[in-house]
């Protein structure tokens, strides 16, 4: 050998010498393509290769979908109207009727002392929320008003005028509140979140088309005005029929007076606090700027 | 639900009653039922009888004596495992034996200020919305109400414009009819004065229906010139009368 040697001499003369790199030279990566399987072949041959006797299975050349035959087909037949428009999008609430619920406090999954929100809910397995399935909680139907018997402080996202008169009837109280996708997450799974190590989040305020709903006292709304929702109390009292009981003097009245506040996702818990599961501590920011954001 | 229950009863008191085993059955699920019934308000009203199901929560499955703390140095670690994600993560999983600034848990300045714009721009505050609200309202019951309006006014003009058509399609018949009899009444005429049914086509019936026409006109302008001349002779007789 005469050349002097260079230190990586002889691949930069690779490098200097070999062609660009363009799609005419590019290849896919040896062992990243498996061979198409070959059908027919050896002692298979003059066989049907799997796919049946004649007609359009045996070749592939099947009809588009929705096809019948040359006939209109269904699809055009039916005319089409809006009824359905979005339905992909709508928002869901899950079914809790008062039969179920009150079959919850008989075998004590759901505990009547303590005011009821979709944590507790979900936790008794009364009801199965998913929200990334458009779920935004639950709605309270009144199937089983008649037999429904329990003092509660419950918390639901819709509820029907028969479930609010049944339970204001016992002397209990209703609220329907909002919880957006990523706050309705936390409530019906509060331990992997706490798990995530992330402050608690502020509650966001629902879009313009539902503020109307939660800002009606008719709806025992959670934006309402508390003194209009005595009122609307009243109103459903005459309206069916029954004494309104006196909450106030009532020895659980400081349980059916808890609410929890616009921007709060748990009771006892504010938001921008952090909960720690394995050493059992809260942690508060004390930062100003953290305290003004959180707080507003 | 109560089914079970007297049934399980039932059984177990099987051999005392044997021998009127109906009977008992029949009391005692009576028995079931009236006790119920008086179970159910108290249950919910006292809260003595509260029972609590046994229900058996899924552990906590987290290995707190030997927590894996990724090496944030080492290139063997994921980058994954770098990010401050998961420090949060590891901080909810262990606590402060993670090793973690309890002070990264929540977003720095920089970050907040991040958040906080993006909240001024997708979320507005209620009052806005509320303003918003009550301006689509508006509008659209200025809208409702200038429809109704409209509606209202058209439905006024309605009955006269119903009486106009009437007396027009009345008098569109009443024109068809005149105009039929006097057709006739030619076609009569023409047979009259030739003999035979004249095809009402043919240029004799048209000169005929001319010549009428004329004779008619000479008869108006006659009638005219003897009205007016009455009218002059009576606007000239009055003034000796009245004088």
């Amino acid at each position: 050998m005469s050349f002097p040697k260079k230190p990586g001499g002889k691949a930069t003369d690779i490098l200097q010498n070999l062609p660009r790199i363009t799609l005419a030279n590019l290849r896919p990566e040896p062992g990243s393509k498996k061979l198409e399987q070959r059908r027919g072949r050896g002692q298979h041959g003059g066989n049907r290769s799997g796919r049946g006797h004649k007609g359009e299975r045996q070749r592939g050349n099947r009809p588009r979908l929705g096809f019948v035959g040359g006939s209109t087909p269904f699809y055009l037949a039916i005319p089409k109207y809006g009824y359905n428009e979005g339905h992909s999008c709508r928002p869901q609430y899950q079914p809790l009727s008062l039969k179920r619920l009150q079959y919850l406090i008989d075998l004590g999954r759901v505990d009547p002392t303590q005011p009821i929100d979709l944590t507790q809910l979900v936790n008794a397995r009364g009801v199965t929320v998913q929200p990334l399935k458009r779920d935004y909680g639950v709605q309270l139907v009144d199937e089983g008003a008649d037999i429904f018997a329990a003092k509660i402080n419950i918390e639901v996202q819709r509820a029907s005028e028969g479930a609010i008169a049944a339970i204001e009837r016992n002397g209990g109280v209703v609220t329907t509140s909002f919880y957006d996708p990523i706050s309705l997450g936390i409530l019906i799974k509060p331990v992997p979140f706490f798990l995530r190590g992330q402050p608690i989040p502020r509650r966001m305020l629902p879009g313009e088309d539902m503020v109307p709903y939660y800002t009606n006292a008719e709806n025992r709304g959670y934006l309402a005005d508390p003194e209009k929702i005595q009122q609307a109390r009243l109103a459903l009292a005459q309206k069916y029929g029954y004494i309104l009981p006196d909450i106030s003097k009532d020895e659980l009245y400081h349980m059916l007076s808890m609410r929890k506040d616009v921007r709060q996702i748990f009771f006892g818990l504010a938001p921008g606090w952090v909960v720690n599961m394995t050493e059992k501590k809260i942690l508060k920011p004390t930062d100003e700027k953290l305290l003004k954001y959180y707080s507003s | 639900m109560f089914l079970p229950r007297v049934l399980h009863c039932d059984r177990r008191k099987m051999a005392a009653f044997m021998l009127s085993r109906r009977t008992a059955v029949l009391c005692r699920t009576l028995k079931g039922i009236s006790a119920s019934k008086t179970v159910l308000p108290a249950n919910s009203q006292c809260g003595l009888l509260l029972q609590t199901a046994s229900y058996n929560p899924r552990p906590l499955r987290l290995n707190i004596r030997d927590p894996y703390i990724p090496d944030k140095d080492s290139e063997k670690t994921p980058e994954w495992q770098k990010t401050a994600k998961y420090d949060r993560k590891l901080f909810g999983r262990y606590g402060s034996a993670s090793g973690i600034d309890p002070a990264s848990l929540w977003p720095s300045h920089k970050e907040l200020d991040k958040i906080i714009a993006e909240e001024n721009e997708w979320h507005p505050p209620l009052e806005v919305m509320l303003k918003n609200i009550a301006i689509k309202e508006k509008a659209e019951t200025e809208k409702r109400l200038a429809k109704e309006k409209l509606i209202a006014a058209n439905m006024a003009k309605m009955p006269k414009m119903v009486a106009d058509w009437r007396r027009q399609k009345r008098e569109a018949k009443l024109k068809l009819k005149e105009e039929k009899a006097r057709r006739t009444k030619l076609l009569a005429e023409a047979r009259e004065r030739f003999g035979y049914a004249v095809d009402p086509r043919s240029p004799k019936f048209l000169e005929m229906v001319a010549e009428i026409e004329k004779e008619e006109k000479k008869k108006k302008k006659l009638l005219k010139r003897r009205l007016k001349e009455e009218q002059a002779a009576g606007v000239v007789q009055p003034p000796p009368t009245s004088s």
